[in-house]
């Protein structure tokens, strides 16, 4: 039996689209990225699942339970919204003694780990917090019960490298632990380094679930260049290379494959400048995705 | 009982400034009563010369004007006014407040049904009100019998002062009720001022009208009829099932709008 297990699952807001028919199933232990556009439907689906919004058709539970009709399996769920807000007039350590109080165990020694492994001052006011330090508070309250789910919406924005470094061995940890771990995000890269299985995505549609080794030897990159000397179509047809645009010297396009292949392909050219970025999900998704569909 | 003395402690500081609002405004009002009472005869006259319709809609019985309790009732439909907007606002606030301080991804999360939430917040305003009460009985209880004149009767006085808890807790159910319609409300005042002030002018045209009992129905404000209580010692029975059966209706109504409600993300 999965952790997380949605079966079906349709949601529309009147007219306008929510998700429509999504399948998943979230194994124990694993780390599941969920990916895809802003506005495709993650939040709808994460919000289903907690319980928070009623499906209009299908089912969704987590540990095999409803959590509208049982909301007690949420004990051993923790979350951690993509924005946070709490209590502005509390202070953050009254803020996580409420969180705690809601779990029924004493969770006061892993309170003081987390505020130290985040550098969380724990006696200031919410109010005075920055975002990235409310996004802390967020981290540990989500964490503090130990939770055997953590299911993760957009969790790094507002966190300054190191600590979204952390962040992630904190994650890393959990899940050695044996937590199973539900990440949504908008970039793949984040995804990329922790998770076993990804789906994506789009328009309300799951659209692909893929084993993250198998997208692991599909590294995506845009790649730009300007060259000493002008350059042809022709010089850049190996396989992997789309949405492919020269103007005059400088060249762009996406590439998916092995890199070797490619850096070897522009050694042989005399560069001015070269660039190489990681492409936005909607270029993947516009250049792969839907052409294989 | 975590989100009860949770959400009892967020609403000591209004509820502290609303006992005191009210009992200023009976200290007030109070204090003109002596200087009043003594030119009694004048008063009356003075307050005869108003069309009959004005004095209706002011609550002004010339039978009882000059008696501390008839005084009382007057004075104390303003009161009840401002009450009612207390329990009013508590009422639309209380729910709402999780999606307008966009903390329902908080709460809503946690290991506890929609319903124990409602329930956490809905007796934390009852205890907020209840204390209002308590505090406001007591110290108009002291208030009235270093002013008074002449003996009053306690138990009327009592029973006067609890119209004011019975309609605030109309309104708490109301203001509840009203809340759980809404997907995020900006700002509670104003909804809550329109529909008590809104009710309030129902009730004093109405009184002006002639004495149809079933318009009455239409004005909580107009549940209690305070010189009914003084002449009968009693309240209308009709009245208090009218207020029971909205009370019932609104809170459970509620219950059931807040449990099938979506909670959306926060915008």
């Amino acid at each position: 039996m999965g952790v997380i297990e949605i079966k079906n699952l349709t949601k529309h807001y009147g007219k306008a689209r929510g998700i429509i028919d999504v399948n998943l199933e979230v194994e124990q232990g694993e780390v599941f990225g969920f990916i895809g556009p802003n506005g495709a439907g993650k939040s709808t689906t994460i919000r289903t699942i907690l319980g928070l919004i009623y499906p209009t058709s299908g089912t969704s539970t987590i540990f095999g339970k409803n959590c509208i009709e049982y909301p007690e399996v949420r004990k051993e769920l923790g979350y951690l919204p993509s924005e946070v807000f709490y209590y502005d007039n509390m202070r953050v350590i009254n803020l996580l003694k409420y969180s705690a109080s809601f779990y029924k165990k004493d969770c006061t020694k892993r309170i003081s780990e987390l505020a130290d492994i985040m550098e969380l001052d724990l006696k200031k006011k919410i109010d005075d917090l920055s975002f990235g330090n409310k996004k802390k508070v967020g981290i540990v309250q989500g964490l503090l019960h130990e939770p055997k789910l953590i299911i993760l919406d957009e969790p790094t924005s507002g966190l300054d490298p190191l600590m979204q470094q952390r962040f992630f061995e904190l994650i890393g940890d959990e899940n050695k632990r044996g937590a199973t771990v539900f990440f949504s995000s908008h970039i793949l890269s984040e995804v990329q380094k922790m998770c076993n299985r990804v789906a994506f995505i789009k328009e309300g549609k799951i659209i692909k679930l893929e084993k993250m080794s198998t997208l692991q030897e599909n590294n995506y990159k845009r790649i730009s260049l300007e060259t000493k000397a002008e350059i042809t179509k022709e010089a850049f047809n190996i396989s992997g290379v789309s949405d492919f645009g020269v103007k005059g010297k400088t060249v762009n396009f996406i590439f998916k494959g092995n890199i070797n292949t490619i850096m070897k392909k522009i050694s042989e050219l005399e560069l001015s400048n070269i660039s190489i970025e990681e492409p936005d999900l909607e270029e993947i998704f516009m250049h792969y995705y839907e052409k294989e569909n | 009982m975590n989100m009860y003395l949770h959400e009892l402690k967020s609403l000591r500081k209004s509820a502290f400034i609303w006992t005191c609002v009210l009992i200023a405004l009976a200290a007030l009002y109070l204090s003109i009563y002596p200087s009043m009472a003594s030119d009694a005869a004048d008063f009356k006259k003075l307050l005869s010369g108003y069309p009959a319709s004005v004095r209706a809609m002011l609550g002004i019985n010339l039978d009882y004007i000059t008696s501390f309790l008839g005084f009382y009732s007057m004075i104390f439909s303003f009161i009840i006014l401002c009450g009612a907007i207390q329990a009013m606002n508590l009422g639309v606030s209380i729910l709402s407040k999780e999606s307008r301080e966009r903390t329902a991804d908080f709460l809503l999360v946690k290991p506890v049904s929609r319903s124990a939430i409602v329930s956490a917040k809905l007796l934390a305003a009852f205890t907020a009100i209840l204390v209002t009460y308590i505090v406001f009985f007591a110290v108009t209880s002291i208030m009235a019998n270093t002013i008074k004149i002449s003996d009053y009767n306690g138990k009327l006085f009592f029973m006067i002062n609890l119209t004011m808890f019975f309609i605030q807790l109309i309104f708490l159910a109301i203001g509840m009720f009203v809340s759980v319609f809404f997907n995020k409300i900006k700002s509670v005042l104003p909804i809550s001022l329109g529909v008590v002030i809104g009710l309030y002018m129902i009730g004093a045209v109405l009184a002006t009208g002639k004495d149809d009992d079933l318009a009455r129905f239409l004005s909580p404000f107009k549940y209690f009829d305070i010189t009914y209580i003084i002449k009968n010692a009693n309240y209308e029975p009709r009245y208090i099932i009218c207020s029971i059966v909205i009370i019932l209706v609104a809170v459970v109504s509620t219950y059931i709008i807040y449990i099938k409600k979506d909670i959306h993300a926060v915008s």
